[in-house]
């Protein structure tokens, strides 16, 4: 049986789709056959990300009203052999998605497939109750802001009552806390919450903290998920964020301030 | 019994569900089937705790009137009970005909779980209750003895409100921002309270409120609130009980 995964936040623009691309290259590059699901009918961006936008055809939308297959809707990643995409429609909206729709997409990925991510769309409606829904774990997308912080506090509720697993009174969804866009100097000066802070407020397991990084915004325009790119900060912590997953044991980096020596301080310079 | 955790009004993707759920329900024995009799007893007994059964909704216990259903005035015991906001939702016990009768007054019978019903039914041993309107009787479950406590032991989260009815709430975790608990009694919060407290629900002024990392959005006691903006003198971030001295909320460490 597949492992459902959703990828979910709440609050839009906190790096669901990057953190989604990057975890589903991961585990396939660590040979687990892995679908990521676009669940943001409408305002699609993970066939971006992925690089493969040039090659939609069909999409859940059309699989889930009878006009495509499934495997006519998925595209099968050229870089990484065991990762496929079942990508978002531009033009329906999400009440073109429906419960039994996607439970019979599940199912039939659950015969293929050892994980299935889905990309959750930002807000608690229709689109993302039911990237949700079918969820054994989810990946919980938090940026150290407030109202992010809130906001993630939020969608942890809906999963303990509104989950496929909460209905059914089955053991509960297994939750991972995924902090990006963080910034260990800007938390040092108080203008980004403390990463104890975020952890006493949302009580979950952390996965990973993903330092903020230029890189993320190269790759997202070169299609490229930031995990490829083994030299940035970023996709290194995605990396170990991913055999966490697995449940490797891995050393939290990227938390603390970078102490700047002399010449970096003279001459400025960023992480890459 | 009481609400669970649960997220608020967001749209459901089907548009209802069937489930059988078991419910805590006080039962009002008539002893008396006179309104002017009942109605005004039960006035003075929750003068003293007034609002405790506000939309209470109670069953009627018919097992002890031992008289023809036409000489019940179902119609003057309902539109009593609703005027002291006790809500009347069907009845138990007493003779068939008896049931029938208040059925034809939009009240059910409805069957108690485990069976009590026919335990408090049997009127054959009870000596000829002498019908006589005996004032002086309480009303027999006094529901001030029975107040369970509910306990919460995972956070209480942004969107979730918890309540606890007709009892006190203990919460062993923290209560977030955006989060809503509610108790008819005392909250005790050994976690931060982040969020919202309302206690003393049922106009109980004496209920209290315990926070071990007392950092809230909003409190209230038996109706009396202050916002965060309005706790400027309270030990922010400390082990704090609040509690309601005459109109004034009262804001301790403890510990």
């Amino acid at each position: 049986m597949a492992q459902v995964v959703v990828v979910t936040s709440g609050k839009g623009g906190v790096g669901k789709t990057t953190s989604s691309a990057a975890f589903a290259t991961g585990l396939a590059q660590r040979g687990k056959k892995t679908v990521v699901i676009d669940f943001d009918v409408g305002l699609r961006n993970l066939d971006l990300i992925m690089g493969v936008e040039r090659r939609v055809v069909f999409d859940i939308v059309n699989v889930i009203s009878g006009e495509a297959r499934l495997n006519q809707a998925l595209i099968r990643d050229k870089r990484v052999e065991t990762l496929s995409i079942l990508p978002a429609s531009q033009t329906r909206d999400k009440d073109a998605l429906t419960k039994e729709g996607v439970q019979g997409i599940i199912e039939e990925l659950s015969k293929d497939f050892d994980y299935i991510l889905c990309d959750s769309p930002a807000g608690i409606e229709k689109g993302a109750l039911l990237a949700l829904y079918f969820a054994d774990q989810a990946i919980v997308v938090t940026n150290p802001e407030v109202s992010s912080v809130r906001d993630s506090d939020r969608i942890l509720g809906v999963l303990q009552s509104r989950s496929k697993r909460a209905e059914e009174k089955r053991e509960p969804v297994k939750e991972h806390l995924l902090v990006t866009r963080f910034d260990p100097v800007r938390v040092e000066r108080g203008e980004m919450l403390k990463l104890e802070d975020i952890r006493e407020i949302l009580s979950i397991p952390l996965l990973g903290v993903i330092p903020e990084s230029e890189s993320v915004l190269k790759a997202s325009n070169t299609g490229t998920p930031v995990i490829m790119d083994g030299e940035s900060t970023a996709g290194q912590a995605y990396a170990d964020a991913v055999s966490r997953f697995l449940g490797e044991e891995k050393p939290h980096r990227f938390i603390e301030a970078e102490k700047k020596g002399i010449f970096k301080r003279l001459f400025g310079g960023r992480a890459a | 019994m009481s609400a669970a955790p649960r997220p608020d009004t967001s749209p459901r993707i089907e548009p209802f569900r069937l489930r059988g759920a078991n419910f805590n329900l006080l039962v009002l024995r008539l002893l008396d089937p006179r309104p002017e009799a009942v109605v005004p007893a039960i006035g003075d007994q929750f003068r003293r705790a007034p609002g405790f059964l506000r939309f209470a909704p109670v069953v009627l216990g018919l097992g002890d009137l031992d008289m023809p259903p036409g000489q019940v005035d179902f119609a003057g015991l309902i539109e009593g009970l609703r005027g002291l906001e006790i809500v009347p939702i069907g009845t138990t016990g007493g003779t068939p005909e008896m049931r029938n009768a208040a059925m034809a007054f939009g009240l059910p019978p409805i069957r108690s779980v485990g069976g009590k019903e026919s335990e408090e039914a049997p009127p054959i041993a009870a000596p000829a209750p002498a019908a006589a309107p005996e004032p002086a009787a309480p009303p027999p479950p006094a529901p001030g003895m029975a107040r369970p406590t509910m306990i919460v032991d995972q956070p209480v989260r942004a969107g979730q409100r918890v309540w606890a009815q007709g009892g006190d709430l203990i919460v062993t975790g923290t209560v977030n921002a955006g989060a809503e608990v509610i108790a008819d009694g005392n909250i005790h919060v050994y976690g931060a309270l982040r969020g919202r407290a309302i206690a003393g629900g049922g106009d109980r002024a004496d209920a209290r409120i315990f926070a071990q990392n007392f950092d809230p959005e909003l409190i209230s006691i038996a109706g009396y609130y202050a916002v965060r903006e309005g706790l400027g003198g309270a030990p922010i971030g400390k082990a704090v009980q609040v509690r309601l001295t005459g109109e004034r909320m009262r804001f301790d460490p403890i510990g």
